[in-house]
């Protein structure tokens, strides 16, 4: 048999990858209550092979939902640290992708993707379970495809990120 | 009901007003506010639900509300009181409503106001590495601080 090339090697481990993702969720801002019917037999997203997960170090996916403030944007790094490669962030919500409502708030950090590399965002306020699970099903298409790289591009933009960290964290 | 206002229009130095059916308003001066929570927990308010701080900048004062629920008499009174803007002092109400020494903590937090005897007054409890003037007061300008700080998004995609 022939060897296989390294593309073919990472294709193939792309698209066993995209077919078992486990989500870490993080709702402090608002949204946790469209998960339930996504996880469960309304919507079911298991089908995809998506399942929910509570641990950091296990979880392929972190989905954050709503405004993230300075004190929850530090617990979101450190669970985003935790995750082990390749890691995905999907933001929830207008409030991850501009502040939303929220965008004169004192507290509000409103723009996600400065602090940690997010592969998509689902616009909108609240986004139901179909939009959910089709930003699910867009994530899948683009593991596929190798263009679900946040997690290299976090590495190789460290710096960058780390400087806008500080910046609000201190 | 009218028995309760009664028993609360004995209290020394407090104006009562009967806002509707079981919401009473109890405006008391500023040294007489420990006393007053303390009789009121006696008539029968066991419970304080909230207590927070409306920043009423025109007059230059500071409202403290103490909203205290009575089980018994499915009764809400609202203990008020008015302290200036500067240098604002309270004391604290924890000996008689526990609950309070958190909601005091928060008020110190948020709006700047020492609490005497709360030792917890003052310490960091919500914001972190926080060094303006506290958020809740009026005087603060939120959108001011937040495009100083947060960067707002402009253009499309990402910022690399
Ligand atoms: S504005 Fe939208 S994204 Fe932000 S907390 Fe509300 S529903 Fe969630």
């Amino acid at each position: 048999m022939e060897k296989m090339t390294e593309e073919q090697v990472k294709s193939i481990a792309n698209m066993l990858r995209k077919r078992s993702l486990w989500m870490i969720h993080y709702c402090t801002g608002c949204g946790a209550m469209e998960l339930p019917p996504t996880m469960t037999s309304r919507y079911d997203m298991e089908r995809f092979g998506l399942a929910p997960y509570v641990t950091s170090r296990q979880a392929d996916i972190l989905l954050i939902t709503g405004y993230l403030n300075v004190k929850t944007l530090r617990r979101v790094i450190t669970v985003y640290e935790q995750m082990l490669d390749p890691k995905y962030v999907i933001g929830f919500g207008s409030c991850t992708l501009n502040g939303g409502v929220y965008w004169d708030s004192y507290a509000v950090i409103k723009q996600l993707d400065r602090y940690i590399p997010a592969d998509l965002y689902i616009a909108g306020c609240m986004p139901r379970p179909e939009a959910v699970i089709s930003a699910f099903r867009h994530l899948m298409e683009l593991i596929d495809s190798g263009k679900a790289d946040g997690y290299k591009r976090y590495k190789r933009n460290l710096a960058y990120y780390k400087e806008n960290q500080r910046k609000v964290l201190g | 009901m009218m028995d309760i206002v009664d028993k609360i229009k004995g209290i020394e130095g407090v104006k009562v007003t009967v806002q509707r059916e079981n919401r009473i308003f109890v405006d008391v001066s500023e040294d007489k506010v420990i006393s007053t929570l303390y009789n009121m927990k006696l008539i029968g308010f066991h419970q304080l639900s909230v207590q927070n701080v409306i920043d009423r900048i025109k007059d230059n004062k500071f409202e403290i509300f103490y909203v205290l629920y009575s089980r018994e008499y499915k009764i809400n009174a609202i203990v008020r009181t008015w302290i200036d803007r500067e240098n604002p002092v309270i004391k604290t109400a924890d000996k008689i409503y526990p609950s309070a020494h958190t909601w005091e903590r928060e008020i110190s937090e948020m709006f700047g106001i020492k609490v005497d005897g709360n030792e917890d007054s003052g310490k960091p409890f919500i914001l972190e590495n926080w060094k303006d003037l506290p958020p809740m007061r009026k005087d603060f300008d939120s959108v001011k601080y937040s495009s100083e700080h947060f960067v707002f998004r402009h253009s499309e995609g990402e910022n690399e």
